[in-house]
């Protein structure tokens, strides 16, 4: 009911429509649902992203409004820990669970190289694994499929899920399913190397926005 | 993914943030240290406002700067202000987050909080050119209304919370919000 589809004005054109929904989307005033059509839409619709970047110029008048507020450096910090991570002395010097992907695909891009596609039988493609080893998930692909199981500790507390992500270099974490007790089988393609796998603690059922909006617990990257 | 520039406002000769945003895409740490001291405070601001609490709008923070790692590859400076794309990057997220949250607990204290706290940020004087303009052509909207849309933009309300500040059905808050947005709209593109 507070979907837009139906709301169109009878003096709006198709043009306007759009228009009127990119200032309404940057505005904030459409609920979740009508917030997610549009953002998936953002993603392959270039003339209707232009609206929307249009609109956020012309309010970004407003945003000397908002009053800063110093923001604790000790945050920066754990970013950079997460982001960043060191790398253990025996691995290849990764650059971290983003950097490294990134890395990783650029040197494949721009050396040119195919990346060996694996056969058959199953392959652990990559283990995230708390340090202390309370929780542990491992991922192999089989015959098409991402297979994701843990090894160690349990799901989180009730009313909480783990969610799955995979991270293309330079790419916004994509969902590949909650991680509830049974494996979790995903048909994808195998995720390249130096790509990034990433589990996130979400409301139960998984993230409603598309994005991790927890905390994310585990990382790791995808092996050759 | 890689759209053409449109004919947009580019005018990025001297945007420090932008600079920042495109060694962040290519990986620089260095970079995105400085970016998080020079923007953190202003994106604080943005989250603690929308969000109204520091604890969510702290929570918020990290996420912001985790998709700003992640994302400063998307953004042009050909179409805007780095901080232009910070902010909204920071406003979308904390959006997604009280539009999720609504069904589980009312939002009115927190929109009750958040509107009390910036009462009167209007008042502040407002440098750019485009901000000079979008602010001139809030002028030219009844009061309640360029209320209303600097209301949502501020502050992250939605159509219903619109409806239920101005005590109209959600309807008519759509039809009020989509005329002022349109007057608006047209004056700007004069």
């Amino acid at each position: 009911m507070t979907d837009t589809s139906d709301q169109t004005p009878d003096e709006m054109t198709p043009a306007q429509a759009d228009d009127m929904l990119a200032a309404e989307y940057v505005l904030g005033v459409l609920d979740l649902p009508a917030r997610m059509v549009v953002e998936k839409r953002l993603k392959s619709d270039t003339a209707f992203a232009g609206l929307v970047t249009a609109w956020e110029n012309h309010m970004a008048g407003l945003n000397d409004e908002f009053t800063e507020t110093a923001a604790p450096m000790n945050l920066l910090e754990g970013l950079e820990a997460r982001l960043f991570p060191v790398a253990p002395k025996k691995r290849r010097s990764w650059l971290g669970w983003v950097g490294g992907a990134v890395a990783a695909g650029v040197v494949a891009f721009a050396v040119g190289v195919n990346l060996p596609q694996p056969g058959p039988p199953a392959q652990v493609v990559a283990q995230l694994a708390a340090a202390d080893q309370a929780l542990v998930y491992e991922a192999a692909y089989e015959r098409g499929a991402l297979v994701v199981s843990r090894l160690a500790g349990s799901r989180p507390v009730a009313g909480q899920d783990h969610e799955l992500w995979v991270i293309a270099p330079g790419a916004a974490p994509v969902s590949l399913g909650v991680l509830g007790d049974d494996t979790l089988r995903v048909t994808t393609p195998r995720p390249s190397a130096g790509w990034v796998l990433a589990v996130s603690v979400e409301p139960a059922g998984g993230s409603t926005t598309g994005a991790p909006t927890g905390p994310i617990i585990l990382t790791a990257e995808i092996s050759a | 993914m890689i759209a053409p520039a449109p004919s947009a406002n580019a005018g990025e000769m001297n945007d420090p943030v932008a600079d920042l945003l495109i060694r962040v895409a290519a990986q620089d740490r260095a970079a995105f240290r400085l970016i998080y001291s020079d923007t953190s405070s202003k994106l604080m601001g943005v989250l603690l406002r929308i969000l109204g609490t520091r604890a969510e709008a702290e929570d918020a923070l990290q996420e912001v700067y985790t998709r700003v790692w992640l994302r400063a590859g998307r953004y042009d400076a050909a179409k805007g202000a780095g901080m232009t794309w910070l902010v909204a990057l920071a406003r979308n997220h904390a959006i997604d987050r009280i539009r999720a949250r609504k069904p589980e607990q009312s939002d009115d204290d927190a929109v009750a909080l958040v509107v009390d706290q910036a009462p009167h940020a209007e008042t502040r004087l407002i440098a750019a050119g485009e901000a000079r303009r979008v602010t001139q052509c809030f002028d030219t909207l009844e009061p309640d209304r360029a209320e209303a849309v600097r209301g949502a933009y501020l502050n992250g309300q939605s159509y219903q919370d619109l409806a239920d500040r101005y005590g109209v059905p959600i309807n008519t808050m759509r039809t009020w919000l989509r005329r002022a947005l349109l007057k608006l709209k047209e004056c700007l593109d004069q």
